[in-house]
């Protein structure tokens, strides 16, 4: 982060929806150029509603926010799309097209490529992603978590600087979530930013380097992913669970196992157990 | 795009006049002053009939939702008053919003006042089938939800670098397709799960089914259903003697 200036630069950001909900309260927020950034909180806390204002599809009502140095106030929502790629939930929102080629299509026609380009870059996106065997199928009858990719596909394959997720891993399984993993690890290779709206807290705390935590429209804390999730009283506050590890530290506490605070992945915790066991056993 | 203006039509729970009395009251009220209005091309009676609907909007507590129904088809009316003053007059325009005008707020005042369960309810004691007035309930109980996810793939498209403005009718309507198409198979896909989900609680295994709420014509409704064929006789008398009205509901506006 050798970076002077941070990319999002969010500045007493205030939002209320028209039926006079708050959604955002005061929202102060840096992130840096190469960062990837977990935010969570309950339902309601405010997390999708922060993202929308990265690419001006929500415009605050007090506060600007700045991308690369720049008030985002004057743009429309069709440039900041070429910084921002915002992912939402549900794929089902954005699938029309007649082909899985065509869905890619659409999303580089408004960057005004030629033809040919627009084709190399479709075929390249559809083998990442591991779709070109559907390439000619309708993009209505792939899987949930097929969708998923394809939505996802048809964002990345316009090179935004910042990545935006909302809720990626949800209804996903194993699999689909380690291609997922892995697709960050790459982005993260290639410089981008990345920002991950999550309750997946066993996720987070394995990828998630940075956590803003969030609660009635407010940024609660925001830190390493690592301290900020297993800190019972911010965990509580925000109606979360601790992660299965940390719980379980605390269990073998209970009944005597004395389990050092810094175990936080299911690794760590995997060698304490066998260290443990070994010292016992070699001890009988 | 603001979808705004389908907040004027979600029930909202409120204790008033309008919101107490019986939904078949209601339903004939939207009927008699749609018929009233229809019956009417001059301004006079037109703005004679809209100004009875003004304490009725007050009376229901209900000014907020209607100014943003009125608000949110304002391009509709805008239309309105360009072809009619193109094709025909401004004075005929004038006369055409006030129209749509009243029609407007006779079913916003009924669909902000009638729960969907009262309006199933009032659509059986009229002998209609309960599947079917079930399903016309079920069809005004969705439209907020509509509402909410036609703007998620609104969000969705523009957050690809979809825009909307485009030049030329076929581009316009081309244009349409990122949102339509995924709005009717989300939609098509929530009515199965609907269905399913009815089955699964057994919807439609009794023939005769009993009802928690039930509804009952008071002596207001009885009253109100009075004031509403008084209005009724007396736009149709007004229509049929309409030459020999005194001279002042005869007066257009000079353009």
């Amino acid at each position: 982060m050798s970076h002077p200036l941070p990319q999002i630069m969010l500045n007493e950001l205030d939002y209320s929806y028209p039926n006079g909900t708050v959604a955002l309260r005061k929202i102060n927020l840096n992130i840096y150029r190469g960062e990837l950034v977990g935010i969570m909180g309950m339902n309601g806390a405010g997390k999708t509603t922060l993202i929308r204002t990265l690419n001006g599809l929500i415009r605050p009502s007090n506060g600007t926010v700045n991308i690369e140095a720049e008030n985002i106030e004057p743009k429309s929502i069709g440039e900041l799309s070429k910084k921002v790629g915002l992912i939402f939930q549900n794929p089902q929102h954005q699938i029309f097209s007649n082909t899985v080629a065509e869905e890619i299509e659409f999303s580089l026609k408004s960057l005004n490529l030629d033809k040919e380009k627009v084709r190399n870059k479709t075929i390249e996106v559809l083998k990442t992603f591991n779709l070109e065997k559907y390439r000619e199928r309708s993009p209505l009858n792939l899987s949930g978590g097929e969708s998923k990719k394809l939505a996802i596909a048809s964002t990345i394959c316009r090179d935004p600087e910042i990545l935006v997720f909302d809720e990626p891993t949800l209804g996903q399984d194993a699999k689909e979530i380690s291609f997922f993993t892995n697709l960050l690890k790459e982005e993260r290779e290639n410089g981008k930013t990345i920002i991950i709206v999550t309750h997946n807290i066993e996720f987070a705390m394995e990828y998630i380097p940075r956590t803003i935590l969030m609660a009635k429209g407010k940024i609660i804390a925001d830190g390493i992913t690592k301290k900020v999730l297993t800190n019972q009283y911010l965990v509580k506050k925000s109606s979360l669970v601790l992660p299965q590890t940390r719980k379980f530290a605390l269990k073998l506490k209970e009944i005597g196992i004395k389990c050092p605070d810094n175990i936080f992945s299911k690794v760590e915790m995997k060698n304490f157990l066998a260290n443990y066991l070994k010292t016992k056993l070699t001890e009988v | 795009m603001s979808l705004e203006f389908l907040q004027a039509f979600k029930f909202q729970k409120k204790n008033s006049f309008i919101h107490n009395l019986d939904p078949r009251a209601k339903l004939l009220f939207s009927i008699v002053y749609s018929i009233s209005g229809l019956l009417f091309t001059e301004l006079v009676p037109l703005l004679v009939l809209f100004l009875t609907l003004i304490p009725l909007i007050f009376l229901g507590k209900m000014f907020k939702e209607w100014m943003r129904s009125i608000r949110g088809l304002s391009s509709l009316i805008l239309i309105i008053i360009v072809l009619n003053t193109y094709f025909l007059s401004l004075a005929y325009a004038i006369s055409m919003i006030i129209r749509i005008l009243i029609m407007i707020t006779a079913f916003s005042i009924f669909f902000l006042t009638v729960h969907p369960n009262d309006l199933a309810l009032s659509l059986i004691s009229m002998k209609i089938p309960y599947e079917y007035a079930f399903s016309f309930s079920l069809a005004f109980r969705f439209v907020p939800t509509i509402a909410i996810e036609a703007q998620n793939i609104m969000d969705a498209q523009q957050s690809r670098g979809y825009e909307m403005k485009q030049t030329g009718l076929i581009n316009q309507i081309k244009n349409l397709f990122p949102l339509l198409v995924p709005l009717i198979v989300s939609s098509i896909k929530r009515a199965f799960n609907v269905a399913e989900a009815l089955e699964s609680r057994a919807f439609g295994t009794i023939k005769n089914r009993t009802y928690y709420y039930s509804i009952k014509y008071s002596v207001k409704d009885w009253m109100f259903t009075i004031y509403l064929f008084l209005i009724l006789i007396i736009s149709i008398y007004i229509r049929i003697q309409f030459l020999l009205m005194p001279e002042w509901m005869l007066w257009t506006l000079p353009v």
